[in-house]
């Protein structure tokens, strides 16, 4: 006999904002405490970090090595043309580094911060009329487009600045995430609210990093992002980063239209966010989705603890990607918990009422967002 | 060789119900389909003895059963019914194969099928008007126990409502060829065509209306339709294929050869009318089909627009729309059964087949994405999509009636793309966006729903696979179909110009000028 539709869905509890800030300011966790939570959080993000390593690592490559490169035909390959390597890329045996240019791009699309305030700054662009200088010079091609499009070699530095810089961020958070997987193995990590605490403290360790960037051109040393612009790790590029891609996200299609036709998308372009806190976990592996691509690339770093609690679960490895998402939007909650918590204006046990008030004011900000985003998977 | 045919289904049926006893409904299924197999290779092998090339029929078999009455044991096979009798055996097979939960007196089940099996090869067979008559009575009471005891909720209302119409049809069936004997004073119920020298015009006339009604109910065409929808939605998923797929054909089978057959010469008169008629029935049948809010009954709503093709292409009578009207009818059954059993792969796994409910199910993960595929690849067929056995029906039916009835083939092509809207409107519904199957509240929660539907196993969609590649192997292959029916359909298209021949032989039997 058919089995009654209302069995067949599940919904998930939508904490109002009052609730969520309420939890931010008495030090609670956005995600619940359970067992599963935390097998889900601890090893999707162990194979997050290992794909971000591998995100980084090219990422840096890209910016480095294929620096205004007209043709950047060997891109993905990060310096090694081993024939073997060529074919693995051509069947698509590989790490999908186009999901890391997505989020590059999503950073530039939704620049907030002091690195989009320093790239569109004079500095930045006496930096790269100089490089421009030196860089048309050797290069035809580009001596002749340059003149013709003035804006086009500026926006190709500031896309390879971006490239850089969120480069050097995921270098950080991999080592973060997999140090956070060590962590758990050996029981220094054994509840979510210690996953938040671990990130929190691995936020701000690496809060004053400075993220510089320079380029060889012609034998001759260029910054793009010199140490004198002051940019740092937490303010310049982790909270852009959760803006653009947390927060506000991409328009990809199929899964944004499959969704506004649905209504369920602001038709408001200034309240667009479809980031990773908010986007629906369904379509993914739908055509043309590209979060799918990062799933994918989890999905091949599996830890066999995840792979098997995931294989017990509905479909089996049949859904198994789109349980991923689902874990990796708990997982990013963590971290955006764990950002909240680092960067709360004062300490959270403080009994000044002015200190509580600006607490208060920084959780309601952050509460009137969360309340919007995909909460129904904190219970 | 054909008495094979009806022998190995009534006998399987005979084992099932004296199996001795308690077996499991797993045991069951399994003698049935080895009956079943049994009786589609043996259909193989009538088809390897059918030669293509004879217009009449074949491989004879016949002894007087009760003469006094006319009643002859008389079966032949000929192109129009070769086709017919291997899509049943097919398709009772498939229905057979995708019966699953049937928990309730399996037996019972499983013997109704194989009689219905049996009764239909009968119909078809038959080559004496009494002998069809019995083997179409016989399909019908297994039919109704099988919507009235393994139906949905209304099962009741529907197999009632089903009962009286096709019993009635029956008695008009029955009464015309009574009225035959009664008219013409003889107990000749051979397929002898009626000449007017033999009964008078207005007999012809009143006969052929009764059959036609008769048929009609059967087929369904318009405004006797109405028993047809309530009987799909309350039948199983293996009842609706072969209701769709098969037991419709009796009735399409029944207007080319008994009406058509039987009084050419009263059937070319009605024909304009007879156009017009089928050119409604597209019309109703396709705009109905569009309101339906239940992908069932959008479903059976479409095959009363598409058997409305076969009326046309009959009333046309050329060669090419006779050949048509054989492509409709088999490409109608394979792609409605197709449609159906697909649909219940969505009903057994959302529990629902609202329109204004399901959505999404071509989500690639937890949807239901090959059922999605092999369903858009059936509405494109029944839309008729070039390279699928849609296309070619309505193309020969469109092309063989364009000359002979230019207005109602017009509209009966307006109703072709009526078809292509109600499809793309399920497809779209059902298929695309979002993926739910609640209905919907708050945009925001029906958004975070978590939709868990079971996945479909490979072994569930195999006799949908089976029936798609059928589809699009005679869409891209049609000359074999074309060949095995090409003589008959051409023989019958003369038939009118040769009852008239005869009778001026009648006339004038020193020959003319």
């Amino acid at each position: 006999m058919p089995i009654i539709s209302a069995e067949l869905v599940h919904a998930g509890g939508r904490p109002a904002a009052l609730e969520l800030e309420q939890q931010l300011l008495s030090g609670q966790t956005l995600l619940s405490e359970s067992t599963d939570h935390l097998i889900e959080v601890v090893d999707v993000l162990k194979s997050y970090g290992e794909v971000l390593d591998a995100y980084s690592i090219n990422l840096i490559f890209q910016a480095e090595q294929q620096f205004l490169l007209p043709f950047p035909l060997f891109k993905y390959l990060d310096g090694d043309k081993n024939p073997a390597k060529i074919w693995r890329h051509l069947i698509h045996d590989r790490i999908n580094f186009e999901y890391a240019e997505y989020c590059m791009k999503a950073m530039l699309w939704h620049g907030t911060g002091g690195l989009d305030a320093y790239l569109d700054s004079d500095a930045f662009a006496a930096n790269c009329a100089a490089i421009i200088r030196r860089k048309t010079r050797i290069d035809p091609l580009l001596a002749l487009l340059n003149p013709l499009f003035r804006g086009f070699l500026p926006e190709l530095i500031r896309t390879a600045a971006t490239t850089h810089a969120l480069g050097q961020f995921w270098r950080v958070m991999s080592d973060l995430f997999i140090d956070l997987a060590e962590a758990e193995a050996d029981g220094r990590v054994g509840s979510i609210d210690a996953v938040v605490e671990f990130i929190k403290d691995g936020l701000v360790a690496a809060a004053a990093n400075p993220i510089t960037y320079g380029v060889e051109v012609d034998g001759e040393h260029f910054w793009v992002l010199p140490p004198e612009a002051g940019l740092t790790f937490l303010v310049d590029v982790a909270v852009p980063y959760v803006e653009a891609v947390f927060l506000r996200g991409m328009p990809f299609l199929g899964t944004v239209s499959f969704n506004a036709q649905a209504q369920q998308i602001s038709p408001d372009q200034a309240q667009f966010a479809y980031g990773a806190l908010f986007a629906d976990p369904l379509p993914s592996m739908g055509a043309g989705i590209p979060p799918s691509l990062l799933m994918q690339d989890m999905f091949r770093h599996l830890p066999e603890r995840l792979h098997h609690w995931y294989r017990e679960r509905t479909r089996g490895e049949g859904d198994v990607r789109v349980k991923i998402c689902m874990s990796f939007q708990k997982s990013m909650f963590c971290v955006t918990n764990a950002a909240i918590r680092g960067t709360f204006p004062q300490p959270l046990n403080s009994s000044e009422p002015a200190a509580q008030a600006a607490n208060r004011a920084y959780a309601a900000a952050w509460a009137s967002r969360l309340a919007t985003a995909r909460t129904d998977c904190l219970d | 060789m054909l008495s094979l045919l009806l022998l190995i289904p009534l006998l399987g049926a005979l084992v099932l119900a004296l199996w001795p006893g308690n077996p499991s409904p797993g045991r069951m299924r399994t003698v049935a389909l080895v009956v079943l197999g049994l009786q589609l290779i043996w259909s193989l092998l009538v088809l390897l003895r059918f030669d293509t090339g004879l217009s009449g029929m074949q491989l004879q078999e016949s002894f007087v059963w009760v003469g006094s009455i006319g009643l002859d044991y008389r079966l032949g096979v000929d192109g129009l019914s070769m086709p017919l009798v291997l899509i049943n055996c097919a398709l009772t097979l498939v229905s057979a194969i995708c019966t699953r939960d049937i928990n309730q007196r399996p037996r019972i089940y499983f013997a109704l099928l194989l009689v219905i099996s049996g009764a239909v090869n009968g119909a078809f067979l038959a080559e004496n008007l009494l002998l069809f008559f019995l083997f179409y009575e016989l399909e019908l009471i297994p039919l109704w126990f099988l919507i009235s005891i393994w139906g949905g909720a209304n099962r009741a209302y529907a197999a009632t409502k089903f009962l009286i119409f096709t019993a009635v049809s029956g008695m008009l069936i029955l009464g015309a060829f009574l009225g035959l004997a009664l008219l013409t004073g003889s107990v000749d119920f051979s397929l002898t065509p009626v000449t007017s020298e033999r009964l008078a015009m207005g007999g012809q006339l009143v006969l052929l209306g009764a059959l036609l009604v008769g048929f009609g109910i059967k087929v369904p065409l318009f405004p006797f339709h109405n028993w047809l929808p309530d009987a799909h939605t309350q039948a199983s998923t293996p009842v609706s294929v072969l209701l769709a797929g098969v037991l419709l054909k009796l009735g399409t089978y029944g207007l080319l050869r008994f009406c058509m057959g039987l009084f050419p010469e009263a059937w070319t008169l009605l024909a304009p009318g007879l156009a017009i008629w089928a050119a409604v029935s597209v019309l109703f049948g396709s705009l109905a089909a569009i309101a339906q809010q239940d992908m069932k009954r959008m479903v059976a709503y479409s095959s009363v627009g598409h058997m409305g093709y076969i009326l046309l292409a009959a009333a046309a009578a050329t060669p090419v729309a006779l050949l048509g009207a054989v492509f409709q009818m088999v490409s109608h059954g394979l792609i409605s059964a197709l449609l159906f059993l697909l649909v219940g792969i969505v009903y057994r796994k959302t529990g629902t087949r609202d329109l204004s409910v399901l959505h999404g199910l071509l989500n690639p993960e937890r949807g239901l994405p090959f059922t999605g595929t092999l369903m858009i690849l059936g509405v494109m067929a029944s839309a008729g999509m070039p390279g699928m056995a849609g296309f070619i029906s309505e193309f020969m039916v469109f092309r063989g009636s364009i000359t002979a009835f230019p207005l109602a083939t017009l509209l009966s092509m307006v109703g072709s793309g009526l078809t292509a809207v109600y499809f793309l409107l399920l497809v779209n519904r059902a298929f695309f966006g979002r993926l739910a199957v609640t209905p919907a509240t708050d945009a925001v929660a029906d958004g975070r729903l978590d939709v868990r539907l079971a996945a479909v196993a490979p072994r569930e969609t195999i006799p949908a696979m089976g029936l798609a590649f059928a589809v699009v192997a005679i869409g891209l292959l049609p000359s074999g179909l074309g060949k095995l029916s090409e003589v008959a359909s051409t023989s019958m298209a003369q038939l009118p110009a040769l009852v008239a021949a005869m009778q001026l032989a009648a006339l004038h039997p020193w020959g003319v000028g």
